[in-house]
């Protein structure tokens, strides 16, 4: 009772200095909560951004694309690196090292290949979601203790069944975690990659409305999008949860 | 030397060659062994001279390079858990499994029903001195228990044929010698054929029928040894003593030429 309690009162502490210092300064830059809430209203009854629903559904989809793919990817790379150990120790460190780079240096090129629509979007954000997904992956392979592989071969499991019964629920937490981590960066990517440039999705609306300093409804649109990234945060960590309980 | 026919375990005339970084290394030269139906024996050695090696083989786990390994009279080419179930030195427990679902698992791979296997692993326990603990996870248990489990991992399957690879290695002296004792009575209770890797000439002299002496690498059997007194043994008893130091020095002799 007193956790929720507390994390409310850091809400209104945070909005009252907010609406404080939103007051003070210039209202082209910085709004008050008060004057969100009017925008937030008007976005959501479709008046300002009669779009929204179609631009929430196209970033969803890029999203779900993205990460469809990334974990297609991060699953069979990581796979094959950590099977096999001489593409593992060949491989495996340059992965690391790519993941090193910030990858919004890719993201000129990406929109040269894939053009401005939802491809070179969805490209990026599997570029983000596929290395912790195939780092985790490669990690988890390298958890795996041989010694019980050893037991379940002796007791006659075949290859599947070590995969199964040994591999995955030894590797589970680390995989769970890269899975999770993997979707909040295809959700980063898709957004900053139709901030950057864009003609439909949650990011072009909210470079519109930051370009023509509409800077209410650009805040609205940004909690809008926060609503998007911490439920789906959210459900990941319930999936993480149902995983940890099948688990043990 | 041929191993004589008929015996349920017949190693026949195997070499093992293993690569490593400073070149081929012989794990095992010619060694040639059978063991009967219900006997307890031990392989006692230096370390590195292909115990495990050889009980590697027996499971099915290790190809032999030359030789051939029988289990009643068909080769091994494979781990065969429907004849043969290992115990290794690292208990090897699931950590993800509770101790009853970790003596289940040998069941489960081989598609016995789950209210049969629960039952089966149930009956288990009591014997296991592990009553109580069912639902307990391998972190939960100590390193005798741990190993008790997996005992019963091995007992669960009902093979014929028992590998116990220094099952006890890893824990103290006085663990040890109560899991001698606790071995020893569900071994006449179930008369499982046991092969027992140790480096314990105690726990060689206490449970066995038979104890092979192995030489310094690479592995051949040195002598056997036949123990026909009664179980329980004395240790105390002059009898006891004598077979002791007699074994004692063929050990001995093999340790010290591995040591140089």
């Amino acid at each position: 009772m007193r956790v929720p309690l507390f994390r409310l009162g850091l809400l209104l502490v945070v909005l009252a200095v907010w609406e404080v210092a939103g007051r003070a300064a210039n209202p082209l830059l910085a709004v008050p909560p008060s004057s969100v809430l009017p925008a937030l209203r008007d976005l959501l009854l479709l008046r300002s951004y009669p779009e929204l629903p179609a631009s929430l559904w196209l970033t969803l989809r890029e999203i779900g694309a993205a990460y469809l793919l990334a974990v297609g990817a991060g699953l069979g790379g990581g796979f094959m690196l950590g099977m096999h150990r001489l593409i593992g120790r060949a491989w495996g460190p340059m992965l690391a090292a790519l993941y090193a780079v910030p990858a919004v240096v890719w993201y000129p090129s990406l929109m040269l290949f894939f053009g401005l629509d939802a491809a070179s979007k969805i490209a990026f954000g599997f570029l983000l979601g596929f290395f912790p997904i195939t780092l985790a992956v490669l990690a988890g392979v390298r958890q795996v203790n041989p010694h019980l592989v050893t037991v379940a071969r002796a007791y006659g499991a075949g290859t599947v069944t070590v995969f199964r019964r040994v591999m995955l629920p030894s590797m589970l937490f680390t995989l769970v975690g890269g899975l999770r981590t993997g979707l909040a960066l295809c959700v980063i990517g898709v957004i900053v990659g139709e901030i950057l440039g864009s003609k439909a999705g949650m990011g072009a609306l909210i470079n519109h409305a930051y370009g023509l300093l509409r800077t209410s409804d650009y805040v609205a649109l940004v909690l809008v999008t926060l609503v998007l990234v911490v439920g789906s945060d959210v459900l990941a960590s319930l999936l993480e949860r149902r995983a940890r309980r099948w688990s043990e | 030397m041929t191993a004589a026919r008929g015996a349920l375990i017949a190693i026949e005339a195997v070499t093992k060659r293993y690569l490593t970084s400073s070149g081929p290394v012989e794990a095992l030269h010619d060694v040639s062994f059978s063991v009967g139906e219900g006997e307890f024996c031990t392989l006692i050695g230096p370390s590195g001279c292909g115990k495990s090696t050889l009980l590697g083989m027996l499971g099915g786990l290790v190809a032999p390079d030359q030789g051939c390994l029988l289990v009643d009279g068909q080769p091994v080419t494979g781990p065969d858990p429907r004849r043969v179930a290992t115990v290794f030195q690292d208990a090897g427990l699931f950590p993800w499994r509770t101790a009853l679902e970790n003596v289940e698992f040998g069941l489960e791979l081989q598609g016995v029903p789950a209210a049969r296997r629960r039952r089966i692993a149930g009956e288990l326990l009591g014997p296991l001195g592990l009553s109580g603990f069912a639902d307990k996870y391998p972190r939960e248990l100590s390193g005798g228990m741990k190993q008790r489990v997996a005992i019963g991992r091995a007992l669960a399957i009902d093979a014929k044929i028992l590998l116990m690879d220094e099952p006890f290695g890893a824990l103290d002296e006085q663990t040890r010698v109560l899991m001698g004792e606790w071995l020893l009575d569900i071994w006449r209770r179930t008369r499982k054929t046991v092969i027992f890797v140790t480096h314990s000439l105690h726990e060689a002299l206490f449970l066995s029928t038979r104890v092979a002496v192995m030489t310094a690498r690479p592995g051949r059997i040195k002598s056997v040894l036949e123990l026909a007194m009664e179980y329980p043994r004395s240790m105390e008893s002059p009898e006891m003593a004598a077979v002791r130091a007699k074994l004692w020095r063929e050990i001995r002799e093999e340790s010290l030429r591995a040591m140089r």
